[in-house]
Formats: structure tokens, C-alpha cells, sequence
């Protein structure tokens, strides 16, 4: 699913595995991640952002939501944000997630390659990076805010970060 | 595509019936553990589209303690067993037979009793699964998590995601005399030991 929001009155979405969601101030976008990206792209001056929830590091040519993997994510992004009247000059990027969070005894070590592919499909986009709050092997509970671009990245036992 | 949507149907009411049997060894096996105080049983076999997993399994975003074990291969998966922290507490209370802990921090012998759960309740699940795929299947160690559980299950959920948009999970529920407790278990196979398991079902003699 990918949803793009305007409202005036205060909003919050809960962005799911592969979902993007593009929206103004007062929106608040929020995702629980582990191995997956939580990724913001915002507008400092037009105050205009996306959060993608990614879960693979590549297509590879399969089908499935463009917020699924990490090379389609970001070109959705900014066609949603176009549609909103933002450019993809002076956006930056800020990121959390990509955790490991079965250690050594997991299926897939897929938190490392995700921050990775992210990383490099953002360069590819010209994108920035400038923050960001990734690996480990603990959880995120993320919060976007457009009104002014804060990510708020809460992890169980530890204190909050605002990247 | 009615047939296909038949075929499904057929598959997901044979599977079911596949994971209610294990359920039934591992509800057998947990009842000893607790002196036949708590059983388990198969809640539903989900079939859930990726974006609407966290939601529709209502594991929220509070931390949670969780005891998981892995299988590793292609016939592979993960066993999640999810308390919130007072229901856990519990559970390691009355297995310890002591008063339920209340330091913020679970002592070793703590968590030690609720890995031990879950050693028996995982082992007894995937050995009847073995009996029913007719191969090994290797549970890791099980290990002790407190975290939130939307992000544990995402990273048992990988491997199902990297091969689709619909994934599958058994809930399990726990009882307490007949009465549902608010302790659970998911356990996410792989899309290889799903197919084995569709296998071993047309391979059962029809009645």
C-alpha cells in the first residue's frame, strides 16, 4: 500500500512491512523495525516527507510492493513526493533499523545487507544521508515527523534517540 | 483461478490439520512439564499479506519477553513463544515454584525456566513435524528475547518474504484449565518446509 496524506488535523500512520507513506505537517509516520529500514525522506524548507518500511535489500526482478526492497523503495518515494509538489533536490535522508535480531543462531543475517543496499541507493539517487541509527541486535520503534523531519528512535531498555 | 483459489483452500484446511496434530503432541508434552496445568492449542493457520502482519497478528508495539528457537535449512522456520512481561513472570513463578519476580531485571533461574519451556514445547512440535515430513528437522538452542515482537517476528518472517507478499504462520494459544491465558506461540516455517508438509499430504492415504 502506498498513501500520501495532506490533512490539517494531527495524523499518524503505522507504516507495515513494504508500505510508503508520504505526507505534510502535522503527519507522523511510525514503524516497529528489526532487520527491516525504516527510511525518511524530507523537505526542510517545503516541510514535506516520505517513510518507507523496507524488507529486502534487492528485487532482483520480483514482483511485490515497490516499499518491499530497497532499490524500489526509493525511486516510489520520490514519485510519491513529486505528486506532492516536492523536488528531489534538497532532501535528505535519515534511517534506523537493520538490526540482527537473532545473533548468530538466525535464518538470515539480512539487517546488514539492508543498511548497505539502502546506503547505496541513496548515493545512487544523490541522496544524503544525515543520520542515522542502525545494526545491533535490539528493535526500533520509529516516529517521522514532518513538521520539522526528527526521527525519534526508541529501543526497548535503552534511552530514546532523535536522529 | 477458482480452481487455484479451491486448491488453497484445500491446502490450508490440509496443513491445518497437519500443525493441529503437532500442536497436540507439543500441548501433550507441555501439560507434563506444568503437572497438567497448562496445554496448547492450534488458534488458526494464518494466511497474511506482508504489510498487514503486525497488525492482524496484534502483537503491537510493547516490548515483549519471548523465548525463540530456529530450524535451520530448507526445511527451516522459527518458534516464537510471546508473554507479555507479567505473564511470563508468572509462568517462571509457578514453574520455580516461588513467588513471581519483581525486580525490573529476570534473574538467570528465571529466564533459564522459561527457555526450558520452550525447549520442551519447540522440541516436541518439530519432532512431530519430523514424523510427518519424514526428515530431520534441527531446532537451534532456544534463546531469551525482551523486545518488541513486531521486530522479532519480521526477522523469522525473511525468508517467507523473500519469496512472496502472503505469508503464512500457525497461532497457538495457551490454556490454563481450560481457559485461554494470554501467552502464545507463532511459529513461521519456510517455504520449503511448507512444501514438503503439502507433499506428505498428497502422499497420505485418501479415506
Amino acid at each position: 500500500m502506498i498513501t500520501t496524506a495532506t490533512s490539517t488535523k494531527t495524523l499518524e500512520t503505522m507504516v507495515g512491512m513494504g508500505q510508503i507513506t508520504a505526507g505534510g505537517p502535522p503527519h507522523k509516520m511510525k514503524a516497529v523495525v528489526g532487520s527491516c529500514i525504516a527510511l525518511s525522506l524530507y523537505h526542510p524548507r517545503l516541510k514535506r516527507g516520505a517513510m518507507a518500511h523496507i524488507v529486502l535489500p534487492e528485487s532482483a526482478g520480483r514482483d511485490g510492493m515497490p516499499g518491499k526492497f530497497a532499490n524500489t523503495a526509493i525511486p516510489q518515494m520520490l514519485d510519491l513526493l513529486k505528486e506532492l509538489n516536492t523536488p528531489a533536490a534538497c532532501l535528505t535522508a535519515k534511517l534506523a533499523g537493520g538490526a540482527n535480531m537473532f545473533a548468530s543462531a538466525g535464518p538470515l543475517r539480512i539487517g546488514d545487507a539492508n543498511i548497505e543496499a539502502v546506503a547505496q541507493a541513496l548515493r545512487a539517487a544523490g541522496i544524503r544521508i544525515t543520520a542515522q541509527d542502525v545494526g545491533g541486535n535490539r528493535g526500533r520503534r520509529v516516529t517521522f515527523e514532518c513538521e520539522g523531519g526528527a526521527m525519534i528512535v526508541e529501543s526497548a531498555g535503552q534511552a530514546t534517540k532523535t536522529l | 483461478m477458482i480452481e487455484t483459489a479451491n486448491e488453497n483452500v484445500k491446502l490450508l484446511a490440509g496443513l491445518q490439520e497437519l500443525f493441529a496434530s503437532a500442536t497436540h503432541d507439543a500441548s501433550a508434552a507441555m501439560c507434563r512439564w506444568t503437572d497438567g496445568i497448562i496445554s496448547v492449542a492450534l488458534d488458526a493457520l494464518r494466511q497474511v499479506a506482508l504489510e498487514d502482519v503486525a497488525v492482524e497478528l496484534a502483537v503491537g508495539d510493547e516490548p515483549l519477553t519471548m523465548v525463540v528457537m530456529t530450524l535451520s535449512g530448507d526445511l527451516g522456520g522459527s518458534i516464537i513463544l510471546m508473554f507479555d512481561d507479567l505473564n511470563g513472570r508468572q509462568l517462571a513463578a509457578s514453574l520455580l515454584g516461588r513467588e513471581a519476580g519483581t525486580d525490573p531485571e529476570w534473574s538467570e533461574l528465571e529466564k533459564s525456566a522459561l527457555m526450558e519451556t520452550g525447549n520442551i514445547l519447540g522440541c516436541a512440535y518439530v519432532n512431530a513435524l519430523t514424523r510427518l515430513v519424514g526428515m530431520d528437522l534441527l531446532p537451534s538452542a532456544p534463546y531469551f528475547i525482551q523486545d518488541f515482537g513486531a521486530s522479532v517476528l519480521q526477522q523469522a518472517l525473511m525468508i517467507q518474504a523473500a519469496a512472496g507478499d502472503s505469508l503464512l504462520l500457525c497461532d497457538i494459544g495457551f490454556h490454563r484449565q481450560g481457559a485461554k491465558l494470554d501467552w502464545r506461540v507463532i511459529f513461521v516455517p519456510t517455504p520449503g518446509l511448507q512444501a514438503s508438509l503439502a507433499q506428505s499430504l498428497h502422499a497420505a492415504p485418501q479415506p
